[in-house]
């Protein structure tokens, strides 16, 4: 990464902007896991599973990019155990797995942390 | 290292003033990187029209920030699939150079879209960089299946797509030599009968419309792509047309570029149901990468692409019957190969067919030489 932060010139000004977007984000993130989690149906615990992967994929898409390297891996990590749920054997079931919840949980800490950093 | 060797290799294929051919390996690297350099300069002369095509914000700066810094291309940006059609439609005949799309977008994704921009005759053949946080094998299949030219993996290293889009740059000035008349003709359904437009016997071809075919480069950046992400196992093996030299000779561009585009399809229509990939490799010969699981019988193969090739009626433009017949050559395991070794595997696939087909010509001689001295 270290090529990105010497070669892209307005690279601060996109951290910036991605740092100002990672307040939505994380509260987007919690917000679906915990409707995923309070779930009832198969449509609700997956949809709001599926939205959760969406947000965590545009995380994992840039913050490495950006040197937040860590952050990345672990929006990448989560994002794959929502996909790989979702496409298992229980995806027809509405039970969202508590180890994925759990995970997802402390990613929304680090990004909080960085957040509270960086703010 | 192992990608910029690649790309190395790929700017050498593609320079006109190297005669380097596909499968021949250049061991000396800082040779390589010094040539390299060489080329990316004169390519960086030119400027490009680039749509960028992402649903996030970041990624959409980023590539601003980065297609300014790296030269004077004009970059226009998009949000969604339905964002970038309109754009096309929008510019209509000022039409763009390249594409970097994201595949994971809401409502059409990145593959959609590549088809639909690879179904419009003026980007039939324009480099489709995938620029995708998505770096599971399926995702790959399908954006070299859907025509991408070449797949990056977020996040990126500035460096890396650099060194991608001088690739495409050369690309780019590729397009508008010899071959770009013949498509363009074809797409018109003209005939060019132009000797102006030969078709090198050894250059590869792009040939479109036909299920899971791609060109050569991309097969290229389709097997790095894979070895990269460790997600190998398949295998590849080869089909040469034989006596293609004499093919070649008899026949005008247009008649030959017909002919293996004919062939083409029939090796996709034999090969049916069967997850792969191939691509027209320049020589006469298709190379074909097949998923994992599947171990191809060559001969097997061999009988049933001369048997559909016999039941087809292919003739010139003189109304000579033409009755091209192919031979296979070994098949290749890729499993456990990276870097160079994979493009190793390919050059030896098609190596290995080629030999099979002066085989096959070799024992049809010394047949009648044979009955002669008995």
């Amino acid at each position: 990464m270290m090529h990105v932060r010497q070669e892209l010139p307005g690279l601060d000004r996109i951290r910036d902007r991605f740092i100002e977007m990672l307040a939505d984000r994380q509260t987007m993130i919690a917000h679906h896991a915990l409707l995923a989690w309070e779930g009832e149906t198969v449509e609700a615990v997956n949809e709001n599973l599926y939205a959760a992967q969406c947000v965590l994929h545009q995380i994992g898409g840039t913050a490495g990019s950006l040197g937040f390297d860590v952050l990345g891996k672990d929006a990448r990590t989560c994002e794959m155990e929502i996909i790989a749920h979702l496409e298992g054997p229980d995806a027809d079931l509405a039970i969202c797995p508590g180890d994925l919840i759990y995970h997802v949980d402390n990613f929304v800490g680090s990004c909080r942390a960085l957040l509270d950093l960086k703010g | 290292m192992e990608t910029i060797c690649r790309i190395n290799l790929h700017f050498l294929l593609n320079c006109p003033k190297l005669a380097i051919f596909p499968g021949m390996i250049v061991f000396n690297l800082s040779e390589l990187l010094r040539l390299m350099r060489g080329v990316q300069t004169e390519l960086e002369t030119g400027k490009m029209k680039i749509l960028a095509v992402d649903d996030d914000p970041i990624i959409v700066e980023l590539l601003t920030q980065f297609v300014g810094a790296i030269g004077d291309h004009e970059l226009c940006t998009a949000y969604s699939g339905q964002d970038a059609l309109r754009v096309l439609e929008e510019n209509g005949a000022d039409t763009f150079d390249c594409f970097m799309l994201d595949i994971q977008m809401p409502g059409m994704d990145g593959i959609e879209l590549t088809r639909k921009i690879r179904s419009m005759s003026r980007y039939l053949d324009t480099p489709v960089l995938m620029l995708t946080a998505m770096s599971e094998k399926r995702y790959i299949d399908a954006a070299f299946s859907a025509g991408a030219t070449d797949y990056v993996t977020k996040p990126f290293e500035v460096s890396e797509l650099k060194a991608r889009i001088g690739l495409v740059e050369g690309l780019v000035k590729a397009r508008q030599t010899r071959t770009k008349k013949i498509f363009a003709a074809k797409a018109l359904g003209e005939i060019p009968a132009s000797p102006n437009t030969a078709i090198e016997l050894h250059a590869p071809l792009s040939i479109y419309d036909v299920d899971h075919v791609i060109d050569y480069l991309a097969m290229e950046n389709y097997v790095a792509q894979l070895s990269r992400n460790a997600l190998f196992g398949s295998s590849t093996f080869a089909f040469t047309v034989r006596q293609i030299e004499d093919l070649h000779e008899s026949t005008s561009p247009f008649e030959f570029y017909s002919m293996i585009s004919d062939v083409a399809e029939i090796i996709s229509d034999t090969l049916a149901g069967k997850q792969f990939l191939m691509s027209y490799a320049g020589s006469g010969t298709f190379v074909c990468v097949t998923e994992s699981g599947w171990r191809p019988d060559p001969v097997q193969l061999m009988d049933s692409v001369n048997l559909s090739l016999a039941q087809t009626e292919l003739y010139d433009n003189q109304g000579r019957r033409l009755q091209p017949r192919v031979s296979t050559g070994d098949v290749i395991r890729m499993i456990w190969k990276t870097g160079n070794s994979v493009m190793e595997a390919l050059a030896s696939a098609h190596a290995s067919a080629e030999q099979a087909s002066h085989h096959f010509e070799k024992s049809q001689n010394d047949f009648w030489y044979m009955g002669q001295t008995a």
